[in-house]
């Protein structure tokens, strides 16, 4: 790894406690579990956590989002989502959050240093109900969203390797 | 400076409006809350707050090790996440008797904790949360910035020195968002269109917006001192039950950084926060007389013993009828929850040791059922809980730091303790109290050094889990009092109820139909354009709700022109 490689965010984000809002902590955590990362790459359980990500948002270079994403798909389907995008769905947002994700980064802008931000996303089937499991059309869905989560921080100058099994 | 005082007692304008309005959702919170009221003459005549979420969290905890309720209740929201697990660990102490034996370490460890978060929520609250009622950011654009801060320079508020160039550049950061359409955090805004309820000055909204951005800055380093000791932010992972793990923090290292962010933090609270407050609050002093309560409730916070209510820096305490001259006790006996307009199976009103969560939903245009909030009530009244209450009860008990500042913003207004009860005194009290604990966390982190210095590093005690036992943990958080009750069986969770800020204050109403706090707050409130009803806002948001429902999803469907690619 150079000196100069790009810091790099993974960032899973939403509620563990319903379902699929907590895919992408789920996605994060499976990461940390099977996965080593060359030290330009963090990984984090951001939670619901709005408006105090921003520390973490602000200091990398990118920032890769893992979240549930809602766009009329079948539950499963994997979306990705690219900074002019995002930032353009700002200024139309009616979320009932207004202090969440995009909210915070178009702080970050402000606070002087937005990260370029990739939003890897899956359809979720429920968000709802009260459970720390996945739905299971979601939780087939998640190494393929694995995948694509690796192929994206190999694609901005990170490195990684699947951990050596432990012994038995 | 000319502009920048009133020069006349500011009068909110009153519209001619009859009917409803409905603000739903309520924006710039956390959750999902919808605020009708009926307006006649433009006044608010009558109040409904409703939360349109289920909040079942109790329901999956039944049967698990109490020690894994922290982690969950925390989970519950994205922004008051550790004062639940701060009350999950309080509630699982008291049911096994730890604590009283919390090292003295451990709780100035988790006081400092608690008041960065008390730091950060209240700079956040103001400036992100709350100053859009106020502050015509859009009016800033027709400043004069050098008249701007000779204004700042010359008002002997506190402020620090300002320079045209800095505010002047601020002006064309703002001018740009505005002209490219990019108004992002302020979009949705009701000052887009010029307004009569805003008061300020060109000048003053300038230097507002001004510190609305380096608030947005300066958030991160109380957020930063909530991760030294919480170990992450946000979901704390510290908090142990028997006081906490943070050993790394109390390396020295560690401790000195989280001292340093503490005093970066402090001098934009007394150099920016409180001097913005004295600033803002004459143009809006007959806000001193609009959105005000009867009855308030505080349970005190930081303890010096985990296992004395007493002990806490901040007095509990309850005012009945805004008797300030007679403060009573504090008792947990006299709080139980009604929920005859709520969404839930009937019911007598329930201690929350017996209380239930059977959900029942029922569409009732009447409004005979319209919450899923519980209404909490103690001593059968509705009481108002949150920096408001708490104020008033420390100053009431003559605790001497907030007497002296509530004395020193009731001079600078030229008003009387009667005006506490009030939206301006709520946004007031939220103030004194980030200043009360922010400059007492001073004697806790020279308490700690004293205690390293001498090798006292204990921050956690042993104990063993009782097959049975019950147990509640009070914090009167940000938001205000919040208890989390448990019941242990067989070691495991029997039950579990969370009584939270936001329940109190945004409660519907109770079996004899009383009104819940916000509701009463709203009657009278002046409403100038229907459409457009900042005034509901105002007091609305000065309770700095969060209804504590953690949905966090991209969502797309709301924006026509968004489009992005599938893989």
């Amino acid at each position: 790894m150079s000196e100069q490689a790009k810091t790099i965010l993974v960032l899973g984000v939403g509620n563990i406690l319903m379902h699929d809002e907590g895919l992408g902590v789920r996605a994060v955590e499976h990461l940390a579990e099977n996965y080593e990362f060359s030290p330009n790459v963090e990984l984090m359980d951001g939670g619901a956590g709005g408006l105090r990500l921003a520390d973490e948002l602000t200091s990398h270079d990118c920032v890769v989002v893992v979240d549930a994403v809602m766009n009329g798909g079948q539950p499963g389907d994997l979306y990705r989502l690219e900074g002019d995008d995002l930032k353009l769905s700002l200024t139309f947002k009616q979320s009932m959050h207004e202090t969440d994700l995009l909210e915070t980064m178009a702080c970050c802008e402000i606070i002087g240093h937005r990260p370029n931000c990739v939003v890897l996303g899956m359809e979720p089937l429920n968000i709802e109900g009260w459970s720390l499991e996945l739905t299971e059309p979601c939780a087939a869905a998640l190494p393929g969203l694995i995948v694509r989560v690796l192929d994206e921080i190999r694609a901005l100058g990170g490195e990684v390797r699947p951990k050596a099994p432990v012994p038995a | 400076m000319a502009g920048c005082k009133p020069k006349t007692a500011p009068v909110t304008p009153v519209g001619n409006y009859t009917g409803k309005v409905v603000v739903d959702p309520i924006n710039r919170i956390e959750g999902h809350l919808r605020i009708e009221v009926e307006v006649e003459n433009g006044r608010v005549k009558n109040a409904w707050s409703s939360s349109q979420l289920f909040r079942g969290l109790e329901i999956i905890l039944k049967g698990r090790d109490p020690r894994d309720a922290k982690h969950f209740t925390q989970r519950a929201c994205g922004v008051c996440t550790h004062v639940h697990a701060l009350a999950s660990t309080r509630m699982v102490e008291n049911a096994v008797g730890v604590d009283k034996r919390i090292p003295a370490l451990g709780v100035a460890m988790r006081n400092l904790l608690l008041g960065a978060q008390f730091l950060h929520d209240h700079i956040v609250h103001f400036y992100h949360l709350h100053a859009l009622d106020w502050v015509d950011v859009v009016n800033a654009l027709s400043a004069n910035p050098k008249k701007a801060a000779d204004f700042v320079n010359s008002a002997g508020l506190g402020h620090r020195k300002h320079t045209e160039a800095e505010l002047k550049a601020v002006q064309d950061r703002l001018k740009k968002f505005v002209d490219g359409g990019q108004l992002g955090i302020f979009a949705n805004a009701y000052f887009l269109k010029p307004h009569a309820a805003y008061k300020l000055g060109p000048e003053l909204n300038l230097v507002a917006t001004a510190h609305y951005l380096e608030a947005l800055k300066l958030q991160i380093l109380p957020s930063r001192m909530m991760a030294i000791i919480g170990g992450k932010n946000p979901h704390t992972q510290a908090l142990y039950e028997g006081g906490i793990t943070s050993y790394d923090a109390i390396t020295k290292d560690k401790f000195k950084l989280f001292k340093d962010l503490y005093k970066q933090t402090m001098d934009f609270v007394l150099n920016t926060y409180v001097p913005d407050v004295l600033a803002v609050a004459p143009h809006y002093l007959d806000w001193g007389g609009i959105g005000g309560t009867t009855n308030f409730l505080s349970c005190g916070e930081f303890p010096s013993n985990e296992g004395d209510l007493n002990s806490r820096y901040l007095p509990a305490g309850a005012i009945y009828k805004r008797d300030i001259a007679n403060p009573k006790p504090f008792d947990p006996n006299k709080i139980a929850e009604h929920v005859k307009f709520s969404w839930y199976e009937a019911g007598a009103p329930l201690h929350p040791f017996k209380g239930e969560t059977k959900p029942k939903y029922v569409e009732a245009k009447d409004m005979s059922k319209y919450s899923w909030m519980k209404a909490p009530r103690y001593d059968g009244g509705a009481f108002e809980v949150g920096p408001l209450a708490q104020t008033l009860v420390a100053f009431a008990k003559g605790h001497k730091e907030t007497v002296g500042l509530v004395s020193m913003v009731l001079k600078h207004l030229g008003v009387g303790p009667e005006a506490l009860f009030s939206t301006l005194g709520r946004t007031a009290a939220r103030c004194i109290q980030t200043v009360v604990i922010g400059k007492e966390m001073q004697a806790w982190m020279d308490n700690v050094d004293k205690m390293l210095a001498k090798g006292d590093d204990t921050l956690l005690a042993k104990w063993d889990m009782p097959d049975t036992g019950q147990g509640v943990g009070f914090v009167d958080a940000p938001r205000g009092v919040l208890s989390h009750w448990i019941n242990i069986k067989g070691k495991k969770i029997e039950n579990i109820q969370l009584v939270v800020p936001s329940t109190w204050n945004l409660g519907p109403r109770d079996d004899k139909g009383v009104l819940g706090p916000v509701e009463e707050a709203l009657v009278g409130t002046p409403v100038f354009d229907p459409k457009r009803p900042v005034e509901v806002l105002r007091t609305v948001h000065s309770y700095d709700p969060c209804i504590a429902c953690g949905v966090h999803i991209i969502d797309p469907k709301t924006n026509e022109v968004y489009k992005f690619k599938v893989c």
